[in-house]
C-alpha cells in the first residue's frame, strides 16, 4: 500500500510533482504512465525517502520509508537499473546490499537465480547491457522478499523475452497480495502489464483507475462517413444530435453517434454512402489525447507523443 | 515467447514460503561498508601503491643518509634526528593516494548512481557515513602499518651504518609511528568528509589535495605574519608537531605547535568536514 497525500516537489522554479494524492492498493499492478519529465522518477524517488518532498506527505505500508525498521522487507525498488557501482560484480553488490539486513547470503544466490544472472553473477557491473542491468536491478528490488515493488520502467532495454519474463513476475507478485507500483512512458506496456493506471503529465495526475476505464473514458467512439451527398447527411445527423467535423470534402468524421444510426438515417433518405466505418480510439490516441497538454519535449511543431525513451532517468 | 530459455524463463514465484531473514543492525551496514571497500579493484591499486610509494620513499630517505653524514651542515642535525624519522619518512606520499581512496568511497557512489542504492537499504543516511568511516579508518591504519614495518625492514641496513635504526623500547619511535598511522587516518577521514560534502570525484581530490599536501608550500612563499599562523595550522605543517621533523618542515617561520595541539589540530581535520558531511547528508536529495 503507497500512500501520496498532497504529495508536491519543487526543483528552484521547476515544479517536477504538483500537489498529487494517490493510493496504490496492494493485490494489483499499478501502471504508472506518463510522458518523460512527467514526473514518474521523481514521485517514485519520493516514495522512497531519496528526494524530500516540498510539500506533502507519502506512505509505505503506513509510515513514510525511512522510519521502516527494516526498510528492504517493505519496499523493493528498482530505481535505475545503473544505481551499482560499475566496478563491482553482480554478486558483490548484492552481498553488500545483503549485509545492511543481515540477509543470508543463500538469499542472495536465489535472487540470482531467479533474475537469470547466475552466469554472469561475478563480472563487474560495467560490462552489462542494459538489460543485464535491469535483471540485477530487479534482483536488488526482490532482496529483502519485500511486500511492495516499485520499478521505475522495468522493461527498458529488455529484449522481448525478457519483457515477458517481467509481466509474468509483476503479476505473480501481485497474485500474492503484494503492491506491485511500476512506471513506463509506454501505453502499450502498461495495457499489457496493469490492472489499474496512474496517469501523470506535467506533474499532476490527469487519470486514475482500471485500464479499461481510463481508456474507455477518453476514447469516444467515432465514425467515418464517405458520401457523395455529405453536406445533405451532415445537416440530418447534427438534426440527430451528432457533432460532425469534415477533414476532406465528401468525408465526415461522427462522434455521438453509433454506425448503425448513421446507416440507418442515410437509407431513409436515400443517401448512397461510399463509407461507413466505425473507429473506436487505439490505446496511443487515447494515451495521445491524455497527455497532449501535458507532454514537456515534443518534436518541432508536430503533436506527438514520445515513444522513445529519451533517458529521462539517471 | 514459447521458447525456454535457461535464464528468466524459470522463475518461481516466492509464494508461501517462510520469510527471508532481515534483520538490519549497524554491524551489517559496516559488513555491508566493509565489503564495498574490499569488493573494488581500485581499493587494492590504491592500497598496493600506497605500500611501495610509502616503502620507496622511505628507502630513497635513507639512502640520503650518507650525503647527510658527509655534509658537515647537515651532520649536527643528523645527530639530533630519531631514526623513525627516516623510517616514516615516505608518509607524505602515501597521505596522497589514501586521500584519494578516501574521498572516492563515497564519490564514487554519486558518481556511479550507487549512491541510490545505498540509501534505499539505510534511508536514515547516517550509519553509512559512519560505516564508512570506521572501515576506512581500520584499512588505512592497517595499510599504513604495514608500511611502517616494510620500511623499518628495507631501510634498516642503511640505518645500521650511522647507528640511527630506531630502537622499538624508545618511546620516542612509537610517538612517530603512531603518529604517522594517526595522521593518515586523518588524511582519509577529511578527504571522506570533503567528498561527502563536493559529491564529486574531481572536485574532492583536487579540495583534498590542496589542502593536505598543495597549500603548505605554496604559503610558504608569502611571509605574512597572518598567512604564516595559517600555514601552522594546515595538516602536514602541524603533523610536524608530533612527528617532528622540526627543522626541515615547512612550518619553520614561526614557532611550532605543541605535540598536543598538533594532535588536536588534525583531529579536527578528520572530524569536522565529517560532521558536517553527516549534516548535509541528512538533509539533501540523494
Amino acid at each position: 500500500m503507497i500512500e501520496a497525500h498532497q504529495l508536491t516537489k519543487r526543483y528552484g522554479d521547476k515544479t517536477a510533482v504538483d500537489d498529487i494524492s494517490f493510493t496504490i492498493a496492494p493485490g494489483s499492478v499499478t501502471g504508472f504512465l506518463g510522458p518523460n519529465g512527467a514526473g514518474k522518477s521523481t514521485t517514485m524517488r519520493m516514495i522512497m525517502g531519496l528526494d524530500r518532498p516540498t510539500s506533502g506527505t507519502v506512505t509505505v505500508n503506513g509510515m513514510a520509508y525511512a522510519r521502516h525498521r527494516a526498510p528492504l522487507r517493505e519496499v523493493g525498488a528498482l530505481l535505475d537499473a545503473k544505481a551499482v557501482h560499475t566496478g563491482r560484480s553482480a554478486r558483490s553488490h548484492l552481498r553488500t546490499m545483503a549485509a545492511t539486513h543481515n540477509i543470508p547470503a543463500a538469499r542472495v544466490d536465489e535472487v540470482i537465480e531467479m533474475t537469470g544472472l547466475a552466469t554472469v553473477a561475478r563480472k563487474r557491473v560495467g560490462g552489462f547491457s542494459l538489460g543485464m542491468g535491469q535483471r540485477l536491478g530487479i534482483a536488488s528490488a526482490m532482496l529483502g522478499d519485500p511486500r511492495t515493488l516499485i520499478l521505475d520502467e522495468p522493461v527498458n532495454g529488455l529484449d522481448p523475452e525478457g519483457v515477458q519474463w517481467v509481466r509474468r513476475l509483476v503479476r505473480s507478485l501481485a497474485d500474492e497480495g503484494r503492491t506491485v507500483f511500476l512506471s513506463s512512458h509506454l501505453m502499450s506496456e502498461m495495457a499489457q502489464t496493469a490492472d489499474q493506471l496512474l496517469v501523470i503529465g506535467r506533474g499532476r495526475i490527469i487519470a486514475a483507475g482500471p485500464v479499461q476505464q481510463v481508456i474507455d473514458s477518453v476514447s469516444a467512439a467515432a465514425v467515418r462517413v464517405r458520401s457523395p451527398r455529405a453536406t445533405e447527411l451532415a445537416a440530418l445527423l447534427e438534426a440527430d444530435g451528432a457533432a460532425v467535423t469534415s477533414s476532406a470534402p465528401g468525408a465526415l468524421e461522427l462522434r455521438g453517434i453509433d454506425a448503425e444510426r448513421v446507416g440507418e438515417l442515410a437509407c431513409a433518405h436515400g443517401i448512397a454512402l461510399h463509407e461507413l466505418s466505425p473507429r473506436s480510439a487505439s490505446l496511443e490516441e487515447a494515451y495521445m489525447t491524455l497527455t497532449q497538454d501535458a507532454v514537456e519535449y515534443r518534436s518541432d511543431g508536430t503533436a506527438t507523443a514520445p515513444t522513445a525513451p529519451k533517458g529521462e532517468n539517471r | 515467447m514459447s521458447t525456454i530459455t535457461a535464464t528468466a524463463a524459470a522463475v518461481h514465484p516466492t509464494v508461501a514460503r517462510p520469510a527471508v531473514e532481515a534483520r538490519p543492525s549497524f554491524l551489517g551496514i559496516l559488513r555491508g561498508e566493509w565489503r564495498k571497500l574490499l569488493s573494488l579493484r581500485s581499493t587494492w591499486w590504491v592500497l598496493g601503491a600506497t605500500v611501495v610509494l610509502i616503502t620507496g620513499i622511505s628507502l630513497a630517505v635513507a639512502a640520503s643518509v650518507d650525503a647527510m653524514a658527509a655534509d658537515p651542515v647537515t651532520a649536527p642535525t643528523l645527530a639530533t634526528t630519531n631514526g623513525a624519522e627516516f623510517v616514516s619518512g615516505g608518509f607524505q606520499i602515501g597521505m596522497l593516494t589514501i586521500a584519494v581512496l578516501g574521498a572516492l568511497l563515497i564519490t564514487g557512489e554519486y558518481s556511479t548512481g550507487m549512491i541510490h542504492s545505498t540509501f534505499a537499504a539505510v534511508p536514515t543516511r547516517v550509519p553509512v557515513l559512519l560505516a564508512k568511516a570506521i572501515a576506512l579508518s581500520v584499512l588505512t591504519a592497517a595499510v599504513a602499518a604495514l608500511s611502517i614495518a616494510l620500511s623499518y625492514l628495507v631501510t634498516m641496513p642503511q640505518l645500521a651504518e650511522h647507528d640511527l635504526v630506531p630502537a622499538l623500547d624508545d618511546a620516542r619511535t612509537w610517538q612517530v609511528f603512531g603518529g604517522t598511522v594517526y595522521f593518515l587516518i586523518a588524511a582519509a577521514l577529511f578527504s571522506l568528509g570533503v567528498g561527502t560534502l563536493l559529491r564529486s570525484s574531481a572536485g574532492a581530490i583536487t579540495v583534498a589535495l590542496t589542502v593536505l599536501l598543495l597549500l603548505p608550500g605554496v604559503l610558504a612563499f608569502i611571509s605574512l605574519n597572518w598567512v604564516e599562523t595559517i600555514a601552522r595550522y594546515l595538516p602536514l605543517p602541524a603533523s610536524g608537531a608530533f612527528l617532528g621533523g622540526s627543522e626541515d618542515s615547512l612550518s619553520s617561520g614561526g614557532e611550532q605547535l605543541t605535540a598536543a595541539t598538533g594532535l588536536l589540530v588534525i583531529a579536527a581535520y578528520a572530524l569536522l568536514p565529517l560532521l558536517a558531511g553527516a549534516v548535509v547528508l541528512r538533509r539533501r536529495d540523494a
